[in-house]
């Protein structure tokens, strides 16, 4: 029989964050997922999970911290972030759910989950029979018996080739600017690449040389399944690769909130390390590079007054990046609608059956007010347009789209 | 008294589920757990069962079969209370969480009436819409409930000015184990019909009735604002303030103190430098934008001439969310310094400010504790905050040091509590508190509810209501 571990151990530094929870619930307020029908239970919301752990720590708690019941309330949690920004504690809610949700069992969807990178370049390199697979109904079927992607889930399509290959066979230019890396996490580098190929292309109308050194996927879907070790991997070798790069004078640069998260946040926490810290410094998203262009005087905008909406993207409020969004929509002329709602995708999170009917749920009362809106909409998550794209029947586009056009040299 | 109440059997949880649904009733090791425990720094205490209702008769039956059973019933808001109020006697938890309507906003009567489990800033979102507010305020508005508020009668950063929830509640529809469900007050601001029950209710935390519905009275939102924070070389200065400001009967919306460890703990978590004081104040004025600047102006007089010695204004919104959140940052910026905190609630006459925080320094010092003070000086209410950082071995001093301030506090003719409640932390002040007249709480607990089956060991010692003779 194998041995339960315990709390401690599985929580190690992060105990301390569940004993100075105070149960004040601000982080209920906030949470996607504890203001829907099920999170009428305290066990199915934010303050609940964090009672349970503090529960489990004072032996009053029936349950291990690896059985089902628990797990499956763990799994509420989709590392969204946004309880982060009002907890007064400064408990790291999301951090500490991936440490017990790594106490889980191993599931075969877990492990595809844990290794997309691989299966996604897999993927790529079939392009015509993986979106026939993802497109058919005998291969969401599939989808869905094997690895639970709930058939009716917005499912993106590959586009063929990948970024990463795009920019090694076009990263030309002398680059008289300087040099940048791109970070690109799986989502822009195979399905959606022709943003990437635009983000290129305007970056070496710069002058900047644009490379994409040798890199993995950002992860954030390892840590949101507890898959802690390959996380650690993961960001051990896209740090290395990017500090090689960085030591040459050149910049991290990402165009998606996750990539950018990982490279800002997540691992330098989870790596602790020096060169985390030094890469950490030295990334900056398109978003910025394109603001400070316009403030050297480099860059202008001109284009027609256009009402559009904000979406504020979970991952580009953790980035802390929403200014620096909303500012550039502006300057290039676009008058801003802000939402705030979750769209309830969170990554992968949305599209697991189990989690589906929720997801949608969640995302409603923002799919209502876009509809109402009828407004171009821009939203810097990939996952959140494609939810977005599917759920609505408006535009959808990642902020740089909207300007790209507008953008005078 | 253990075998007082009935346990939760198998034949009771099919009733339950019978009545409200087997969704709605859960006796699973999770709900129980985390119905077990509120805010206060205390244990669990689960209970056997928990329940959501939907509907005011599904309650109402609640009540009236566990007054047959003699099992004990404890309604549950938001759970933020600092009192634990937590099932000690176990029995059902009846969770208002389901119970989260609006149900109508009369504009013309500036009027909201509630279910009990809707959150206050959630209702304050809907009502901005009109112009109207529900303005009591506690700095637990973003889970706290409508219903968990009348019943501890919650107050806030605005007392001073707008009052606590007792000034704005109306009516109730409230069920009660033995009288079933009962409509009381009117729609009108005042009546002069008998007694006020309403009020009675107000502040009972769940041992008198569970509410099922909440008629309000709202206020329109102010038309401007001014926001000022002064700054003080000694308390006894900045409490002068305090003093002379109510007594020309100013018209301030906010008049709040901080010391300097709390100054210092908010510098710290909030990157906020302030000047080199003992004592901040944060004054607050609500009004037409003339009035707002003209009373505001009266205040920094005032100050000036009791010895603030730099004064900040809010220009603009951002400035005001800024001094604001330098002030509401105060608690969660004491909790940050350690996880061992506790959080007084007392409340003193005015002219005896300075002596209660000086008594707190000392007692503080004596058991060796970080103490810090904040608090809605305009009223009176001080909340020392006691900490031992993160060493839990002395949990048992701050219960001691807490004890010796409220005994103080009632001594000087003042309260232990001013707007938390009474729950299992406070219950042993009351007969110290309020006299023979104790009693009379006693008796009317023993008419509405003969069998204490409502909120068992909350507010009052099951002993206490079992011995006859009290
Ligand atoms: C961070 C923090 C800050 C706080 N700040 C303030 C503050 O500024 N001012 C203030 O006054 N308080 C404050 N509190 C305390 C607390 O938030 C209030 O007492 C609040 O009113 C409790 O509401 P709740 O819905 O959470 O009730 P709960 O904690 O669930 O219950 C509180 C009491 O109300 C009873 N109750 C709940 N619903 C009903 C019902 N429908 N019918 C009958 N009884 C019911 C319960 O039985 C219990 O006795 C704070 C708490 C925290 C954690
Ligand atoms: S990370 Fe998101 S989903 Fe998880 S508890 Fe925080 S707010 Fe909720
Ligand atoms: S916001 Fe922070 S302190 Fe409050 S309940 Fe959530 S985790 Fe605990």
């Amino acid at each position: 029989m194998f041995r339960q571990r315990t709390l401690d151990k599985v929580l190690n530094d992060y105990l301390y964050d569940v004993l100075k929870c105070v149960r004040c619930g601000f982080c209920n307020s906030v949470c996607p997922t504890s203001n829907i029908s099920l999170s009428y239970r305290d066990s199915r919301t934010s303050r609940g999970r964090i009672v349970l752990l503090q529960a489990k720590h004072s032996s009053v708690l029936n349950l291990s911290i690896e059985s089902n019941a628990i797990q499956e309330l763990m799994d509420l949690c989709f590392g969204c972030r946004r309880c982060l920004e009002v907890c007064p504690a400064g408990v790291r809610i999301p951090q500490l759910i991936w440490r017990v949700k790594s106490s889980g069992p191993l599931r075969l969807n877990k492990f595809f989950y844990t290794y997309y990178g691989t299966f996604e370049k897999l993927g790529a390199m079939i392009p015509t029979l993986s979106n026939l697979l993802v497109k058919s109904n005998f291969g969401r079927t599939l989808l869905e018996q094997i690895l639970d992607i709930d058939r009716n889930a917005p499912f993106p399509s590959f586009y063929g080739d990948s970024l990463e290959k795009y920019i090694k066979k076009h990263s030309s230019s002398n680059g008289d600017r300087g040099r940048l890396a791109l970070f690109i996490d799986v989502f822009t580098n195979y399905h959606d690449v022709e943003l990437g190929i635009r983000t290129v292309n305007l970056l070496q109308r710069l002058g900047y040389r644009v490379e994409a050194p040798p890199q993995m996927e950002a992860g954030t879907l390892a840590l949101e399944f507890g898959a802690l070790k390959r996380a650690v991997k993961i960001a051990r070798f896209n740090i290395d690769s990017m500090y090689e790069f960085i030591k040459n004078d050149g910049k991290v640069i990402t165009i998606s909130p996750a990539a950018y998260v990982a490279l800002k946040i997540d691992y330098p926490e989870l790596l602790g390390d020096e060169k985390s810290r030094i890469v950490a410094e030295n990334t900056i998203d398109i978003v910025d590079i394109l603001l400070n262009e316009y403030d050297d005087g480099r860059i202008r905008f001109k284009g027609p007054v256009e009402n559009a909406v904000y979406h504020h993207s979970c991952f580009t409020k953790a980035a802390r990046l929403t200014t620096s969004v909303k500012r550039l929509l502006e300057l290039a002329g676009y008058k801003l609608t802000e939402f705030e709602e979750c769209c309830g995708i969170a990554g992968i999170w949305g599209l697991i059956k189990k989690h589906h009917e929720a997801s949608r749920e969640i995302g409603n009362k923002l799919f209502t007010k876009i509809e109402h809106a009828q407004m171009p909409v821009f939203s810097q998550s990939e996952t959140c347009r494609l939810q977005l794209k599917h759920y609505t029947n408006s535009r959808i586009m990642h902020p740089l789209e909207g300007v790209m056009d507008r953008i005078l040299l | 008294m253990t075998n007082y109440f009935s346990k939760v059997s198998s034949k009771d949880i099919d009733y339950l589920e019978k009545l409200c649904g087997s969704n709605n009733v859960s006796t699973d090791e999770e709900d129980l757990v985390t119905n077990a425990i509120d805010a206060q720094l205390g244990g669990f205490h689960k209970p056997e069962v928990v329940v959501w209702p939907e509907t005011s008769e599904q309650v109402v039956e609640i009540l009236k079969y566990a007054d047959e059973k003699k099992i004990p019933v404890y309604p549950r808001g938001g759970g933020t209370g600092l009192t634990g109020t937590v099932p000690v006697h176990r029995g059902i938890v009846v969770n208002m969480k389901k119970m989260n309507k609006i149900v109508e906003i009369d504009e013309e009567n500036m009027q909201v009436r509630v279910q009990p489990g809707v959150v206050y800033d959630a209702l304050n979102k809907e009502l901005e819409r009109y112009g109207l507010f529900f303005p009591p305020d506690p700095s637990s508005g973003a889970a706290c409930t409508i219903g968990g508020m009348a019943a501890s009668n919650a107050s806030g950063l605005k007392a001073v000015k707008y009052g606590t929830t007792r000034e704005y509640v109306l009516g109730f529809e409230a069920a009660f184990p033995r009288d079933g469900l009962q409509r009381l007050g009117t729609k009108t601001f005042k009546y002069s019909l008998g007694f006020d029950v309403v009020k009675m209710l107000i502040g009972s935390q769940g041992t008198l009735a569970i509410f099922t519905e909440i008629n309000l009275r709202l206020r329109p939102l102010p038309e401007s604002m001014e926001t000022s924070a002064a700054f003080f070389s000694s308390i006894s200065d900045a409490t002068k303030a305090i003093y002379k400001i109510i007594r020309q009967g100013l018209d301030v919306a906010a008049l709040e103190f901080m010391d300097k460890p709390t100054m210092g703990a908010v510098s710290e978590f909030k990157k906020i430098e302030f000047p080199n004081a003992e004592a901040m104040l944060l004054i607050e004025t609500h009004g037409s934008k003339k009035a707002a600047y003209e009373e505001m102006e009266r205040c920094i007089s005032v100050v000036k001439e009791n010895g603030g010695f730099e004064i900040w204004h809010a220009s603009s919104k951002e400035d005001r969310e800024r001094l604001w959140s330098a002030r509401k940052g105060a608690y969660p910026s004491v909790l940050k310094l350690g996880r061992f905190t506790l959080i007084s609630d007392v409340i003193i006459p005015l002219s005896r400010l300075v002596e209660a925080v000086e008594k707190a320094y000392s007692i503080g010092k004596k058991y060796g504790l970080r103490t810090s003070c904040i608090g809605h000086f305009g009223d009176g209410n001080l909340h020392v905050n006691w900490g031992t950082g993160d060493n839990g071995e002395k949990i048992e001093s701050l219960h001691r040091a807490n004890d010796e301030l409220n005994r103080w506090v009632i001594s000087i003719g003042g309260a232990v509590s001013g707007e938390h409640g009474i729950g299992t932390e406070k219950k042993s002040y009351m007969r110290l508190q309020h006299g023979e007249s104790y009693n009379l709480m006693i008796k009317i607990k023993r008419l509405l509810d003969p069998n204490y089956i409502l909120s068992p060991g909350i507010a009052f010692d099951l002993d206490d209501l079992l011995n006859k003779s009290g």
